[in-house]
């Protein structure tokens, strides 16, 4: 369970890097005010590309949550997508009520989806795993595409669109993207830094050691498998707002964890930052490759799935190690001081100390 | 009388489900690497089956199993040798899982790109038409024989690993991987041959479905699906575990559809999300 890593733990960067305040404020102020003024400065066509590029980083993050810290690989997680679209158009349909309003809904009905297929997806171990999420993706998709009332096959369209103000739909699309996006990075980041992200941590890099110093192995990888349900439910369900029109073979496209896999690997697995690399690189070259060089959609996605295979090969850690030097540090560290200097040899291990330690490292200044 | 005659069908399908998982248990049974690629090697070996019925057309697509089971074999020895053995040593056990999704991404996509995104099919002629009665019930004379090849294929297999010093170096190989290198055997170049065995065995289901059902570029995912359903049903690293678990899927496919006509993989799918949850060793855990 070591993500794709296979260098030893750095220890030069110090928590937080140049990302604590004042500083990050500064930042923080100065980029809430662009994302809000964006849709006076960029055109139609621009805001939704930087929204489609924008749910894309959370799915991605969602992703790399469950491989990178986790060690759950889902290759089903385009199920969450789907089933985030499906519940916003027939719930926005049939309370005509406009899709906005009902975007929660998405989240919460992943979640919970999550919180059921958890309790025996889990039994399934490492590609088992990943492959049972996808057979798990095709009988949902198969389900759906059976239903009359959502369209069968078909798929349906989001009539209820018309309920908000048409000037404003571009725009309210491109701030709640962004929203989803900053809070899939920051909220990945605040869970990495609580308890349960050190417990996620401590089993990615060894289950048996953490497991014997009382960390529940089960629980922590539940919290974050239903996690990355909602969030690819949010962003899912954003997505085909913005297209108004959602179909069983859109919706469940294996496609969506192919991207999701592609972007996590290319910018770093097991990192804040290589998600948010990977998305730039990810739509750069989809533009480079379909509007300069007008090349189909199939081969871009060769040209990507090779850069990927690359990547794994040569490059496990992905490319943000490789950015990362140059930009003073990382900006999202999760990474943590040993509270005391370790001193060695220890006692004897007994029960009592093992649970202590358990406990020492729980407390870790910066928990929470 | 149908539902005999459903379920005698299920279980000649069945055979051919249980010969596309028995590659991949091969595969996790010797290396522990869920190969994502299984699938597209299948409708590769399919296409390229095609593509000799039209430049032999005198010959039968039945004949050309071989030839198309060479060429995987060698697809499947390169693939080990320049991608997979890079990554199989690694401590990480993702790092194989995702290296053949991405060379499963690259193959669907260059398959849309070169044959285009129809629907296509194998002729087998009259062989294909040809039925038998055996005691008032009709049953095709190719899934008959597709079956007896299924058998005859797993037998060989089974006796390829048991009885040879081959086999006998797979296996050791397959329990201690930094054992056998003391005993001079180079375990790279046994993950080779026992890649190239799994898809040639892979090729020959895809030939034989592609004479049963139709295909594109994008089947190589319910392939794939369809053949790790097999050997986790069956119970991982047994091989008649994998046919009885293709039997299985075969049965539940066919009986879904005569329950619901458009049902498609539905009812196997299920089935297997209900073996998982009650026996996650698989249905069929057996020594061999």
């Amino acid at each position: 369970m070591t993500g794709l890593r296979r260098s030893a733990p750095r220890t030069d960067a110090r928590p937080g890097g140049p990302w604590h305040a004042p500083r990050a404020w500064a930042i923080a102020a100065l980029g809430v005010a662009a994302v809000a003024a964006a849709p006076w400065g960029i055109g139609e066509g621009a805001q939704r590309f930087l929204s489609e590029a924008m749910l894309m980083l959370a799915m991605a993050q969602m992703w790399n949550l469950l491989a990178g810290y986790a060690g759950l690989v889902s290759m089903g997680q385009q199920v969450f997508v789907g089933l985030g679209a499906y519940c916003l158009f027939f719930a926005s349909i049939s309370l005509k009520l406009a899709p906005f309003w009902v975007l929660p809904l998405a989240p919460l009905l992943c979640a919970a989806v999550a919180a059921i297929v958890a309790l025996f997806m889990f039994r399934l171990r490492e590609a088992y795993f990943a492959i049972g999420t996808w057979v798990f993706s095709e009988v949902v998709s198969l389900l759906i595409s059976k239903t009359e009332r959502l369209g069968g096959e078909r798929g349906i369209g989001l009539p209820t669109a018309r309920l908000v103000d048409p000037r404003w739909l571009e725009p309210l699309t491109f701030w709640i993207s962004a929203a989803i996006a900053i809070a899939s990075v920051f909220g990945t980041y605040a869970l990495l830094r609580s308890r349960v992200g050190l417990g996620l941590m401590t089993v990615r890099d060894n289950d048996i050691a953490a497991a014997s110093i009382g960390v529940d192995v089960w629980r922590n990888r539940f919290i974050a498998f239903v996690i990355a349900a909602a969030g690819c439910g949010l962003a899912g369900a954003v997505s085909f707002t913005a297209t108004l029109y959602v179909a069983p073979g859109f919706a469940f496209d294996p496609n969506w964890v192919v991207a999701m896999m592609i972007i996590v690997i290319i910018g770093g697995i097991g990192t804040l930052e290589g998600p948010i690399l990977g998305v730039i690189i990810y739509f750069t070259l989809r533009e480079v490759l379909t509007v300069v060089f007008g090349l189909s959609a199939g081969w871009y996605l060769i040209g990507l799935g090779l850069v990927a295979i690359a990547a794994i090969l040569f490059e496990p850690d992905g490319l943000w190690p490789l950015v990362r030097g140059r930009l003073g540090g990382d900006w999202l560290s999760v990474r943590r001081e040993p509270p005391v200097p370790l001193q060695l040899p220890a006692p004897a291990p007994s029960a009592e100390a093992a649970t202590s330690s358990a406990r020492g490292l729980g407390a870790t200044p910066g928990d929470g | 009388m149908i539902w005999v005659e459903t379920i005698i069908n299920g279980i000649l399908y069945g055979g051919l489900y249980g010969l596309l998982g028995v590659g991949l248990a091969l595969i996790v049974g010797v290396m522990r690497v869920v190969n994502l690629s299984h699938g597209e090697f299948i409708v590769l070996s399919a296409f390229i089956g095609v593509s000799l019925v039209g430049v032999f057309p005198g010959v039968h697509p039945l004949v050309l199993v071989l030839p198309v089971a060479v060429i995987a074999f060698g697809l499947g020895v390169a693939l080990q040798a320049v991608l997979i053995n890079r990554v199989v040593t690694r401590p990480d056990p993702f790092a194989a899982i995702l290296l053949t999704f991405g060379v499963a991404v690259v193959m669907r996509n260059l398959m849309v790109e070169i044959y285009g995104a129809d629907l296509r099919h194998l002729q087998a002629g009259q062989l294909a038409q040809a039925s038998t009665g055996i005691g008032g019930l009709h049953v095709g004379v190719l899934p008959l024989s597709i079956l007896a090849l299924s058998v005859i294929l797993f037998t060989g297999l089974q006796l390829l690993l048991t009885r040879t010093r081959f086999g006998r170096i797979v296996r050791a190989t397959a329990d201690h991987r930094d054992v056998v290198r003391l005993m001079g055997v180079n375990p790279g170049r046994v993950y080779n041959l026992a890649m190239g065995l799994s898809l040639a065995l892979a090729s020959v289901a895809g030939m034989l479905l592609a004479i049963r059902a139709s295909f594109s570029p994008y089947s190589g995912v319910e392939r794939l699906l369809v053949a790790f359903e097999v050997v986790v049903l069956g119970g991982l690293g047994t091989f008649w575990g994998a046919m009885l678990g293709g039997i299985t899927l075969g049965v539940a496919e066919l009986v879904g559809l005569r329950l619901d006509p458009n049902a498609g993989p539905l009812y196997a799918h299920l089935l297997f999300l209900v073996g998982v949850l009650l026996r996650p060793n698989g249905l069929f855990r057996v020594r061999t």
